[in-house]
């Protein structure tokens, strides 16, 4: 399991040295927060910062794992993979680490929202809801940077990755809970939001805010996870090139 | 036991047979494959180091299975593949000390260190490998492959694209891992230098190995040297043992020979003795060309061009 850090660190160097890379993923959620938490017209809240900062957290989230699992097509298509599947170690440390870099560099945008949200006004202060927020992003995280890698594993080129990366991105958006609460959906999309893992994650935070604990929506949101995650490491297991 | 043994071994893509029951038997030598673009020498190379799994039939590296024991397999070999895959936006030092740490080499960064000065890599060490020209960056691949020390090397047209130069340099080292007691499995496109350095060679054509031999048994089975002599007089009766007339060319007279440096000196002797007045005498060998297009011919490629790695080619010239 130590194999996976190796990878992650790899990742992390290559990210660190490219700065113009480093500075979108840092202005790009500050740019969504405040654009979106205080330009938009809102009145079903009095307080819609504190409403959207959730959904702009998951949506950050969302964005590095889609974004992420273009990286192991780079590998792909640069030659990497073949040496690393070629390599002793278990090919699932390659999947770990790819996981673990993505949704760490998520959790690090996430904390340029959290900061900034704190900034504006929103009620995001105490250290144990704070710390609940990373671990719900967390398993989102995984949950997704999982999914999204193992479709660059399978899928032949970019082309095919971006056009799948459109196809889930757009959709998973907006038919969360992310942009309005359920009651003031149409009825056919409260069902889909309801489904929809973005929405776990979102309720999860927002239950949170209140000073709920999500135990059903997060037990939901961990067996996703892990479900996912076995189903990747089956397919990292039998991977050919 | 060989290094590498296979028996039988093949891989079709639906209806096409890429290897076709590959029986071979390799141990601490350089063994080269040469094979026209689509003939199957990638799809051996990937099966033999567990990227793809055969259709039919088994290999073993080092005794274990490549279809019971892939896991196996892998601590004993390495893989370097034609892509030329190290990171730009690391150091030289950086991307050995990752595959020593990922192979769980103890000690990395010192395995690292000695891996690189092994190559002639350690001055640069510490440069952004995007500073690295095309031969440093295939010696550092070498470097990476090399820090578990492993029975058997795998390399997919190791000198692709590189100059003069640093062909000569890579094969240098190859030949130098060899003479360690490695075994190397290489595929090239370049005769001339399967010929100076393997001391086996396979040659494969629609997933077939056609012949396996040392360089010079494969030349001696396809034609024998070919001696030109200028010369003025009548030809002699009696031609040394050996030694056939083929004909005259353009004034030349021309003969072939098992060995055309010696049989060319006898024949200029016997000619002279003869009257003749020999004004000069040349043998040309049989090269690895005329062995391939003998047994391959030169028919179309069968793969799709590539233009991916076409490109790259060009990037690293």
């Amino acid at each position: 399991m130590r194999r996976m850090f190796f990878y992650m660190e790899r990742d992390f160097r290559r990210w660190l040295r490219g700065r113009a890379n480093v500075l979108s993923t840092l202005i790009l959620p500050a740019a969504w927060l405040i654009f979106v938490g205080l330009a938009l017209p809102i009145r079903f809240t009095d307080n819609y910062l504190d409403f959207i900062a959730p959904g702009i957290l998951v949506l950050t989230m969302l964005g590095a794992s889609l974004q992420g699992g273009s990286l192991l097509m780079f590998d792909k298509v640069l030659g990497y993979l073949q040496k690393f599947l070629a390599l002793p170690a278990p090919r699932e440390s390659i999947l770990f680490g790819k996981i673990l870099f993505i949704t760490l560099r998520g959790l690090i945008q996430a904390t340029v929202i959290l900061v900034i949200a704190i900034l504006l006004g929103a009620n995001f202060l105490s250290p144990i809801l704070i710390l609940s927020i990373y671990a719900v992003l967390f398993i989102f995280g995984v949950f997704l940077s999982s999914v999204m890698t193992t479709i660059a594993l399978k899928v032949d080129d970019h082309d095919s990755y971006a056009a799948i990366n459109a196809m889930v991105s757009m959709p998973l958006f907006f038919t969360s809970s992310a942009l309005m609460p359920y009651d003031q959906m149409p009825g056919w999309l409260a069902v889909i939001a309801r489904a929809n893992p973005v929405s776990y994650a979102i309720d999860c935070i927002r239950d949170l805010q209140a000073g709920i604990f999500p135990a059903a929506t997060l037990l939901g949101l961990l067996l996703g996870a892990v479900l996912v995650l076995l189903m990747s490491v089956t397919v990292f297991r039998k991977a050919t090139v | 036991m060989a290094a590498i043994e296979t028996f039988e071994l093949t891989k079709h893509f639906e209806s096409l047979v890429a290897v076709d029951r590959l029986d071979l038997a390799i141990d601490r030598e350089i063994f080269g494959l040469l094979g026209p673009n689509g003939s199957g020498k990638t799809t051996t190379v990937k099966m033999l180091t567990t990227l793809l799994a055969p259709t039919e039939g088994d290999a073993t590296i080092c005794g274990h299975s490549v279809i019971g024991d892939p896991l196996a397999v892998r601590e004993q070999i390495s893989y370097v593949p034609q892509d030329m895959a190290v990171d730009p936006k690391l150091t030289g030092r950086e991307n050995v000390i990752f595959f020593a740490k990922v192979y769980g080499v103890p000690r990395p960064r010192e395995v690292a260190d000695e891996a690189l000065a092994m190559l002639d890599l350690a001055p640069r060490a510490d440069d952004l490998v995007r500073t690295y020209s095309g031969g440093m960056r295939r010696r550092l691949e070498l470097a990476q492959a090399l820090v578990h020390d492993p029975a058997v090397l795998f390399l997919d047209e190791p000198t692709i694209g590189l100059d003069v130069a640093g062909r000569k340099r890579i094969w240098e080292h190859i030949t130098a891992l060899k003479d360690r007691g490695m075994t190397v499995f290489v595929t090239t496109h370049y005769m001339d230098e399967a010929d100076q350095a393997c001391d086996r060679i396979g040659i494969i054509d629609h997933g077939r190995v056609v012949a396996t031999d040392t360089p010079v048994a494969l030349k001696a089975s396809v034609c024998r040297d070919i001696i030109s002599i200028r010369a003025d007089g009548s030809l002699p009766d009696e031609l040394p043992g050996g030694v056939a007339f083929l004909g005259m060319t353009d004034g030349e007279l021309r003969f072939e020979a098992d060995r055309g440096d010696e049989a060319g000196f006898a024949l200029s002797h016997v000619l002279t003795n003869a009257g003749m007045t020999v004004r000069s005498v040349s043998v040309r060998q049989p090269t690895l060309d005329d062995v391939f297009l003998a047994l391959v011919g030169e028919s179309d490629e069968t793969e799709a061009f590539d233009d991916r790695r076409f490109r790259r080619m060009l990037r690293r010239r």
